[in-house]
């Protein structure tokens, strides 16, 4: 079986979410839109797809390769290819698995189908478990005794939350991310590899390295003080030195 | 920054970038213009685009000079992008956010 993906570059009603990135690999509950989708349609026994997303085509099939990871084989191009006559074409407006949840119509929507996913994406994630009701939990992340989890939450692999940190309901924190002692994290979605300071407060919001977007206006303020938001990774910054630090600082205390 | 004064309420214009470069004048500028009848800063953020962690400490030292004279201080207008970096550092709480 074979698809024709329309992949949207952007979109009017979330802008903000392909100015660092292609719109469909936004994170997405530990991956991408475009990573899910091809999940579906490989589950549906999709075999080839032609991926179409004007100029972003070639950085998108730099980033997901030739579909190995999916047992797809995949191309791109907006040339007419012979090989996909009479192909079904599926628009990722939405999920093909889940074509009832709108993705792109505003910030709230995106955030919506998030919440709305999170438990089925989580049961089908290896490893994630359910830590408490509605509290999702990646493998080797790390959460301190005393820091408040509330459901509805998906925190991915490899985070790490701090003593007295606040996080739900309504929470996702994407991979590699870093969540320092007293953070509170409510309604709001922390993108992959982002650290969050002491005491940084997010609400209604989705914080992306040192990208701050208000999910209910739209905003978009770029943080220019690394101790409260910004990449967990970038140079000289260290997330294994936090973490020496904080075991230090919570084996003597 | 110019202050504009009535009896008691000092009303200061917060130019579009608060930061490093400023914000040690922008803070000694106001403490030298405070008069022992003002009780009150307005920081009219209204055309404030960029604020860091030295512009709000700016406005934390004027809060807490105020403090201790009594008076308090008030952030008027705050754009979205202000209003996020006050809301992700939690001074929405400390000062009294005006919205006119």
């Amino acid at each position: 079986m074979k698809v024709i993906l329309h992949c949207p570059i952007d979109a009017p009603g979330v802008p903000a979410l392909s100015r660092r990135t292609p719109l469909v690999l936004a994170p997405f509950l530990g991956s991408t839109v475009l990573s899910h989708a091809l999940t579906g349609l490989a589950g549906e026994g999709v075999k080839q797809v032609r991926l179409q997303a004007g100029d972003k085509t070639a950085e998108i099939l730099r980033v997901i390769g030739k579909g190995d990871l999916w047992g797809l084989k995949i191309s791109g191009g907006l040339a007419h290819d012979p090989e996909f006559s009479g192909a079904r074409t599926v628009s990722l407006d939405s999920l093909p698995q889940w074509p009832d949840i709108a993705l792109w119509t505003s910030y709230p929507t995106w955030f919506k189908a998030q919440l709305t996913l999170m438990e089925r994406l989580a049961r089908m994630r290896v490893g994630m478990r359910e830590q408490r009701a509605g509290v999702f939990v990646g493998l080797r992340t790390r959460v301190a005794a005393d820091a408040q989890l509330v459901g509805p939450a998906w925190i991915g692999d490899n985070v790490f939350i701090g003593a007295g940190a606040i996080v739900g309901p309504e929470v996702v924190i994407e991979d590699d991310s870093y969540l320092d002692d007293g953070a509170e994290v409510v309604g709001s979605i922390v993108g992959p590899g982002t650290y969050a300071g002491s005491f940084t407060e997010l609400k209604r919001s989705f914080a992306w390295g040192r990208e701050l977007l208000s999910l209910e206006t739209g905003s978009v303020t770029e943080v220019q003080d690394r101790f409260l938001l910004g990449e967990a990774k970038a140079p000289g910054f260290s997330i294994s030195r936090l973490w020496k630090r904080w075991q230090k600082k919570n084996s003597t205390s | 920054m110019k202050p504009q004064r009535t009896e008691s309420v000092m009303l200061v214009q917060v130019p579009p970038e608060l930061n490093a470069t400023n914000a040690v004048t922008f803070r000694e500028g106001i403490r030298a213009a405070l008069t022992t009848t003002t009780t009150t800063v307005d920081f009219d953020l209204s055309k404030t685009r960029f604020v860091d962690s030295s512009g709000l400490g700016a406005l934390i030292a004027i809060h807490k000079t105020m403090l201790n004279r009594s008076g308090h201080v008030r952030v008027l207008n705050p754009g979205p992008s202000v209003l996020q970096i006050l809301e992700v550092t939690r001074l929405n709480r400390l000062f009294e956010v005006v919205h006119s």
